[in-house]
């Protein structure tokens, strides 16, 4: 079977400079994939132009997502295909309330009584939302708005969902939180593909992983074998 | 005496407050400022005069009909002229300048299309006053208060409590993760423009049996809207009108107290010292972008 999502000599390019170059990827279906590297080797550009939320002049090569081609589509258009992001910085509705923030997720969706078996879900998975449903995100911590984030993508019932960076910023304890409920999503069958600069819970986590430097991949292979590759120890797991 | 003040005072305060509802309106959805909100509101008045008058529509099909028209001419300018704009990463002013620019080419066409005198919007209601308490009051003017009211509560329910609305909203605070969510930002903010603009026209209509139409009715008006969306919060939907009533009462009693001749003096002092003295508005609403 194809891939769910899979990216071709995939590059892109902000004017004359190439942020990404000429990239190979694939994630199969119910996998958990890791995209890990320095800041500046192109994975947000990766993420966000998966997803259609940068420039399609930029693009060149393929990407192809459940059976279709899906570069230079909109991104709305790209969400309605079952492909959810969870971007960078967490970016939740500061002025709606924590569940207007993940009705919004539900935006494309007609069937209300999925969408609220979903909405328990998302509470279930995240009890303090629950507590916090009628606070504007904005006023919530880091973490909680990560949930939101995260809660948000699961309302739109998505394949596959991508996470730029989920624990940015957030203290370990949090962290490990948040790690868990991506698992807990993996395991009822969503795609994950996510980007983590902590490449130590990132390898932890994920079933596969890909090295990126500079906007190339230099490695792929499982996060076992990843864990255990000298170079990746000296240059990401801070040699431990 | 006090009443008669006090009613006209809300008349052109509601027509300030439904000018002010469609600046704050664009400026939630794409935090732009857009000039061309005074002369969609002429435009809506020719259009409305034209449809009634002219062509002898009923009132509420030519009122219907106006709004249809200015709809679509602030989604197409949106579209057109804006949207363009924004592509090419231009500075924020260089659109409110093309604002501009199309707020002189909308009064100039009105006048090559309607010329330069100032037409008479025939009576609505067929009657000339109606008694309210001691004083008559032209029906037209209790229509401009209650149909302003309607507005607002029907503009805040419409933001705040249906999927739409608040998908407008999301789109306004943050375009990427709307986007993310499935939302066709492009499209939402089209519609906040073509809203602005019905509204505008809506006011037109309302106040051209009142004031008479002529080309450069939506000029001043359009900046007192200006003004009162400032005064109210700017970007809130509340307090576009309260904005828009202060500033219509004010100009108003200060225009029978002290002289006619200084009313906009006076209104705009008041709006330098609303500036200097609260300049978040009375419904303090922090920028889009916080």
């Amino acid at each position: 079977m194809a891939p769910i999502l899979e990216l071709k000599n995939f590059s892109y390019s902000y004017g004359s400079i190439q942020a990404v170059k000429g990239i190979d990827l694939y994630v199969e279906e119910g996998e958990m994939v890791t995209l890990i590297g320095a800041n500046g080797a192109g994975k947000t550009t990766t993420m966000q132009t998966i997803s259609g939320l940068t420039p399609p002049t930029g693009v060149s090569g393929e990407i192809w997502f459940d059976g279709k081609r899906i570069d230079k589509k909109k991104g709305n258009k790209i969400t309605a295909r079952g492909l959810s992001h969870v971007l960078e910085g967490r970016h939740v509705f500061s002025k709606l309330t924590v569940e207007e923030n993940l009705m919004m997720g539900a935006y494309l969706r007609k069937d209300s009584s999925g969408v609220k078996e979903d909405l328990s879900k998302v509470y279930e998975l995240f009890p303090r939302l629950l507590e916090r449903r009628m606070q504007h995100a904005g006023t919530l911590s880091g973490g909680e708005q990560q949930m939101v984030a995260i809660g948000r993508s699961m309302m739109a019932r998505p394949k596959m969902i991508l996470l730029d960076e989920p624990s940015l910023g957030l203290a370990p304890i949090i962290i490990k939180g948040i790690f868990e409920a991506i698992v807990e999503i993996n395991k009822q069958g969503t795609t994950i593909l996510f980007v983590e600069q902590n490449s130590k819970i990132a390898l932890a986590t994920a079933n596969r992983g890909y090295v990126m430097q500079t906007g190339e991949i230099v490695l792929m292979d499982t996060c076992k074998k990843l864990e255990a590759n000298e170079e990746v120890k000296k240059a990401y797991l801070g040699g431990e | 005496m006090y009443l008669t003040l006090l009613v006209s005072g809300l008349v052109i305060g509601s027509i300030y407050g439904l000018i002010a509802l469609g600046y704050s309106l664009i400026y939630k959805s794409s935090g732009l400022l857009s000039f061309v909100q005074g002369d969609i509101m002429t435009l809506g008045a020719f259009l409305g005069l034209t449809f009634y008058s002219y062509l002898g529509l009923p009132f509420v099909v030519s009122l219907l009909l106006t709004v249809a028209c200015a709809v679509a001419l602030g989604f197409a300018l949106e579209k057109g002229v804006i949207r363009p704009l924004l592509n090419k990463n231009v500075a924020t002013v260089y659109i409110v300048l093309a604002t501009i620019a199309i707020s002189y080419i909308v009064q100039n066409g009105s006048m090559i299309a309607w010329g330069s005198i100032t037409l008479n919007f025939p009576s609505v209601f067929g009657v000339g006053t109606v008694k309210i308490g001691k004083i008559n009051v032209q029906p037209e003017a209790l229509m401009c208060i209650l149909v302003g009211f309607i507005c607002m509560i029907l503009l805040h329910f419409y933001m705040t409590k249906t999927k739409l609305g608040t998908s407008m909203r999301a789109a306004s605070m943050d375009a990427m993760a709307a986007e993310s969510c499935g939302i066709d930002v492009s499209l939402s903010t089209g519609i906040s423009w073509g809203l602005s603009a019905g509204l505008a026209a809506i006011a037109g209509i309302l106040i051209g049996p009142i004031y008479g139409v002529y080309t450069t009715l939506g000029a001043v008006i359009g900046r007192k809207g200006f003004s009162s969306a400032v005064i109210g919060g700017y970007g809130n939907m509340y307090g576009a009108i309260v904005g828009g009533l202060i500033l219509g009462l004010v100009e108003t009693f200060s225009a029978s107290r002290v002289s006619s001749t200084y009313k906009n003096l006076i209104a705009y002092c008041l709006l330098l010292v609303f500036l200097l003295v609260k300049p978040t508005g009375i419904f303090n609403e922090k920028a889009v972008q916080d």
